[in-house]
């Protein structure tokens, strides 16, 4: 095991009313070198706090989280670094996650020289080594982000998280903020490097179809906790909990034409507020299938056949 | 299918100072009762598109050439009068952030009691209208709805709004822009199924604009797929999803992961990036990206050829069925 992620719970407390919000309620998660990891969950869920916790950005409230035995959190600073720089985290929008006034070579060159990779006299050919890895030209480190394209902005995001060499790559909605016809060739370029790198990624998007296609196991999400968990033809081919049915029922698929009909099989109400947490299971109010029971009874992620996890006792085949 | 409820003619738009071409050549008809999708990435002129049959492109932006006719009147002909009367009560448009189309600081009962104030006069019975029309789309407690602000209410919920404002005065035609790109897929859902019904039920035309080929698989009947500023091929659903003919519409569709695929085989990817429509001269925009380009397609622009079942602009189409 190299990931291990132990009862995890991240609250967050409102400053003006005082509210606490439990964005993450208890997640246990442990991921295999070189495995992918999809996380999937509708907004809210908590999925982008996971990562921001696991790449030690955040704290978690409570439990820990390992990697390679080290502990993330609960470091100084400083004894953080040189596990940090081995989880690097991707953003949605390269837009935004790069300084738009800073050259695309300084902005991979100061991951360089910050981390100490390699000496002074190196840092230019690594920087275009790095581009190159990630299908830029080396002519491109003299531009500032608004001169590229979105696609080759989200690559110079990626070359900057492997510019420390990382083991794990967290992608939080790396081509969410593509146009369809270049997100092919970014999910094309990440699968390439996984295998060249031996790299463990987890791949966190609402997009059901994405995490599917890259993941070798999935965790889906909601409200703060993990309500199924296997591997992806377990949850795509065989889900059990209503919701991670519900979602796939609602992922817009073109492998299904001209049929109204798909539209209406379809969740009621929405989810919940998080700093108001139903009782019970928490998905229980819009759930097709929920028993008076589950506004009471916490479900518990049980496993239900090998390492095929569903958080719902009322689920059957 | 007799005449066409709206139909745009060879429609050019372009910046009016130092001229750049946005939208060219642009010709395709909703016939009544029919739900037509729009697709393309960002650039390639689905927006524009939808805001010119409205009247409402943005400032320094004009229609150059051809025309949009809806029930025999030339909208680019008629007084902005006109086209006001016109806008909200026989083609009304649902935006993509509902947070920015509608009031922040205006009651929702309010604003749509202004949409029907804004067309005719309001009587004793304009505040029921109001409570059926946002009864109809699934609003929880309309009472307590019509005294809340917009910012009281999640997206999915602004966004029934929304689509209640431009149903209230029972339009023939309802163009939606992306109205559900920022929203959560069971929500989106959600608000596809409850278009879907009122379309149906009324039978409404619909000009749905979307980046997103899934969206629209089961909700319109036809599709229109725009790339740089032009139409590149248009058809019913079942042709252009079962038999994309331009190399552009076929790239889009192999690019998309499917639970259809169960070997999870490597992604087909268009390399490049789409060009700036008023930097495309003559040519077919998609060459420079197609792997199926040939010397006249540098040289030539395509015209879009074909029946309403399905066109194609393309020298070198895909043949049926491969």
């Amino acid at each position: 095991m190299s990931l291990n992620i132990e009862k995890v719970e991240k609250q967050y407390k409102i400053l003006a009313t005082g509210t606490l919000i439990n964005a993450l309620n208890g997640i246990s998660i442990s991921l295999e070198n070189g495995q992918t990891l999809g996380i999937v969950g509708e907004s809210g869920c908590g999925k982008s706090t996971l990562a921001r916790v696991i790449s030690g950005l955040e704290k978690p409230t409570v439990g820990k989280i390992t990697w390679e035995g080290g502990e993330i959190a609960d470091k100084a600073k400083n004894h953080l670094r040189p596990l940090r720089s081995r989880v690097q985290l991707v953003f949605q929008d390269p837009y935004s996650s790069l300084d738009p006034r800073q050259q695309i070579g300084a902005a991979i060159s100061e991951v360089l020289t910050v981390h100490k990779l390699v000496p002074r006299n190196q840092v230019t050919a690594r920087v275009e080594e790095l581009l190159s890895i990630v299908g830029l030209t080396s002519d491109l480190k003299n531009r500032y982000p608004h001169q590229l394209s979105g696609g080759q902005r989200q690559r110079v995001s990626i070359a900057r998280a492997l510019a420390s060499e990382p083991d794990l790559l967290i992608l939080d909605e790396p081509v969410s903020a593509l146009d369809v016809s270049v997100r092919a060739e970014v999910m094309n370029l990440l699968i390439d490097l996984r295998a060249k790198y031996g790299l463990t990624y987890i791949f966190i998007s609402h997009d059901l179809a994405m995490v599917r296609y890259v993941s070798d196991v999935i965790a889906v999400m909601y409200l703060g906790k993990i309500v199924e968990f296997g591997s992806w033809d377990q949850i795509i081919e065989r889900p059990f909990h209503p919701y991670t049915r519900a979602l796939i029922a609602a992922m817009p698929d073109h492998s299904i034409i001209g049929n109204p009909e798909t539209l209406s099989k379809t969740l009621q109400g929405e989810v919940p507020d998080p700093a108001h947490l139903p009782t019970g299971c928490a998905f229980h109010a819009r759930c097709p299938i929920s028993v008076p029971e589950c506004s009471i009874r916490v479900p518990l992620l049980l496993e239900i056949s090998p390492k095929h996890y569903v958080a719902c006792p009322e689920v059957s085949e | 299918m007799s005449t066409p409820l709206l139909s745009v003619e060879n429609l050019a738009i372009s910046t009016i100072q130092d001229p750049r071409v946005l939208i060219n050549d642009v010709t395709f008809e909703i016939y009544e009762g029919e739900a037509v999708g729009v697709v393309g990435e960002s650039g390639s002129g689905k927006t524009l598109t939808a805001l010119s049959v409205l009247g409402l492109l943005p400032r320094g932006v004009g229609v150059t050439q051809g025309s949009i006719k809806y029930n025999g009147i030339d909208l680019n002909a008629i007084s902005s009068e006109e086209m006001r009367k016109i806008r909200g009560s026989e083609i009304s448009m649902v935006y993509q952030d509902p947070m920015t189309a509608l009031n922040p600081v205006m009651k929702l009962g309010k604003q749509l009691r202004e949409v029907i104030e804004s067309h005719e006069k309001a009587d004793s019975s304009t505040d029921q209208r109001v409570r059926d029309a946002l009864l109809e789309v699934g609003i929880p407690d309309v009472a307590r709805a019509m005294e809340s602000y917009p910012h009281e209410f999640s997206g999915g919920m602004r966004q029934r709004v929304m689509i209640a404002m431009a149903l209230i005065l029972s339009p023939k035609l309802l163009i939606a822009d992306e109205p559900t790109t920022a929203l959560d897929v069971t929500i989106q859902q959600q608000i596809l199924a409850l278009v879907s019904e009122e379309r149906h039920k009324r039978n409404m035309s619909m000009l749905w604009i979307t980046h997103d080929l899934g969206v629209v698989a089961n909700l319109v009947d036809r599709l229109i797929v725009m790339y740089a500023g032009r139409i590149v091929e248009s058809g019913t659903v079942k042709e252009i999803f079962t038999n994309p003919q331009h190399p552009y519409t076929y790239g889009l569709l192999s690019s998309l992961p499917t639970t259809a695929d169960k070997d999870r085989k490597r992604l087909t990817s268009i390399a490049g990036v789409p060009q700036k429509p008023w930097l495309v001269g003559q040519s077919c925009a998609f060459a420079p990206r197609c792997f199926k380009a040939a010397p006249e397609c540098s040289s030539t622009i395509p015209q879009l050829v074909g029946t309403l079942e399905k066109s194609v602009s393309c020298f070198h189409p895909i043949e049926a069925n491969i």
